[in-house]
């Protein structure tokens, strides 16, 4: 589903590359941790998925296409297969609940009669269906996730990424954002979540790839975060 | 495509940029109408080279039965072919001469008529007192340098055959100079005034596209097309540039109507024909120069579509 080969991205200026000859590959359904200190190359690896930037050298084959060279009109179809969950949340505050789910099937052309089927249905599968109608200050940090989540999954993408979807919220929800990411795991659809969290990483075992200075140091089947060498 | 999305966006965009808006439309506004009497001015130049001359040009009358001039030239009657041909070859052998143009008797009556040069009441009822055959036929001569008429003046005005040669170089000369600084200068306050506008229209997308950066980042991410994340902003240039022409439109009507038509046309009979609707349609449709319509849709559009180019990339 996704396959960096030799990736190297190095941004403008001198310094070491962001990261440097990675070689990884993340099969379909997979639920795969990305983890590493600040500057370790989590963010950039995220962005080359999503087209966001380019890799230097290398190449990025992401749902079985080449995306490097992929021309600038391709790029939101394949942004479409992709959902992304971020740490601040990202609603617009000015929505209800239901709107903001909505807003990423109506940008991209669905219509009004499919955002009132699968709008509701997705509210429901991540724990929010009698709050349509709230604004977003008006839920706790773990419900902002949650519609997060909801506006990710809409339109039922084939890869969740999830850059530090618990760094803003206590132990207890974030276990309850990690169920909902499990259960969107278990539709099939392939989630890498880059986190901090050590006690998330080792409470729900998956597959851990850590990035140091750029390059893979790690990569396990069943890894937890602390791991030493 | 969800147009009712489109037109939400549009209607939140120009709502909250309000000022910002309302500042780009009265600077069209002011810089087209400005655009557009310059243009108006120009046409009117145009008509009165046609009509009058322009400083280049002297006109030779020829002889008629009975010539008013008491020329001697003219002491044998109406020009004869071979005076006339002796005049041609005159001006075409002329250094000073850059071309020259016959004006029939019947094309110079008509000029004459149309300018108000001929009061009707002196061309009407059963024994007009100017008639056509009573109208002198003549040359337009257009010289080569405005300062230079002296020696074909003088070659011309021996011969037999030429009654009276008109030089109005210096009357035209001011006229036409007065109409150039009227429209270079109208063209010049425009020229600053569009680019305060499109100066404007730049820094309303800047604003337009921070106050919505959380929404543009969510729709790149989502995989919504640069053309349905430009739309809203090309759609509010395109609103703000509609009201922008608009008003200019209706300004250069207002100035075409009381302007010229109930004021100049009236009282300045000496410039007549003065410019009439077409050539306000002109002004308003036209190519080249451009329009006031093309000119308000290229300066919102094209820095729109450049800018959105670059704050919207997916």
């Amino acid at each position: 589903m996704i396959r960096f080969e030799k990736v190297t991205k190095r941004y403008a200026g001198p310094g070491k590359p962001a990261l440097d000859q990675v070689t990884l590959d993340i099969d379909k359904g997979e639920f795969v941790y990305l983890v590493g200190t600040s500057g370790s190359g989590k963010s950039t690896a995220l962005r080359l998925v999503l087209r966001e930037l380019r890799p230097t050298t290398g190449r990025v084959h992401v749902a079985g296409k080449e995306i490097n060279r992929m021309a600038g009109w391709k790029v939101p179809r394949l942004r479409r297969q992709i959902g992304t969950v971020f740490q601040d949340f990202r609603l617009l505050p000015n929505k209800t609940v239901a709107e903001n789910v909505a807003f990423a099937q109506q940008v991209i052309g669905k219509s009004q009669r499919e955002i009132n089927k699968v709008v509701p249905e997705t509210l429901e599968l991540v724990g929010l269906k009698d709050k349509g109608d709230r604004m977003p200050d008006e839920l706790s940090g773990g419900e902002q996730q949650r519609v997060a989540i909801a506006r990710a999954f809409v339109n039922r993408p084939m890869i969740l990424i999830a850059d530090e979807p618990t760094g803003n919220l206590d132990p207890q929800t974030s276990v309850g954002i990690m169920n909902l990411l499990g259960d969107i795991n278990e539709t099939g659809t392939t989630v890498v979540m880059a986190t901090h969290d050590n006690g998330i990483v080792d409470q729900f075992t998956k597959r851990v790839i850590e990035l140091e200075h750029g390059k893979v140091i790690r990569d396990e089947a069943s890894g937890s975060y602390g791991f030493q060498h | 495509m969800q147009l009712r999305y489109v037109f939400t966006e549009l209607r939140t965009g120009l709502r909250r940029n309000l000022s910002m808006h309302l500042a780009v439309i009265l600077t069209l506004f002011v810089s087209l109408s400005l655009a557009g009497v310059g243009i108006l001015i120009q046409r009117q130049a145009d008509l009165a080279a046609d009509q009058l001359g322009d400083e280049l040009k002297i006109l030779v009358n020829l002889c008629i039965d009975d010539d008013p001039s008491n020329n001697p030239n003219c002491a044998g009657g109406e020009v004869t072919a071979e005076q006339q041909k002796r005049i041609q070859e005159e001006i075409d052998g002329n250094d000073e001469a850059e071309s020259s143009r016959f004006v029939s008797k019947e094309e110079g009556f008509e000029n004459a008529r149309d300018s108000g040069q001929i009061p009707e009441s002196a061309v009407s009822g059963p024994n007009p007192v100017i008639t056509v055959d009573s109208w002198p036929a003549g040359y337009w001569v257009t010289l080569k340098n405005p300062e230079e008429a002296d020696g074909i003046i003088s070659a011309l005005e021996g011969l037999d055959g030429v009654s009276v040669i008109k030089d109005e170089r210096e009357a035209l000369s001011q006229i036409f100079g007065i109409m150039k600084v009227l429209k270079y200068g109208s063209w010049i306050g425009s020229g600053f005034l569009l680019l305060a506008a499109m100066l404007q229209v730049t820094n309303t997308i800047r604003l337009a596209a921070l106050a919505r950066r959380r929404e543009i980042g969510i729709m790149r991410l989502v995989g919504a097309s640069t053309l349905y994340i430009a739309l809203p902003f090309l759609l509010e240039a395109l609103v703000t540039a509609i009201v922008g022409v608009g008003l200019a439109s209706g300004a250069l009507a207002a100035f075409q109507y009381w302007g010229i038509e109930k004021g100049l046309s009236e009282h300045v009979q000496f410039l007549r024909p003065w410019v009439d609707w077409s050539d306000y349609g002109a002004s308003l449709y036209g190519w080249f120069p451009p329009g006031i319509l093309l000119l308000g849709l290229a300066l919102t559009l094209i820095p729109t579509l450049l800018l959105t180019r670059k704050y919207v990339k997916v």
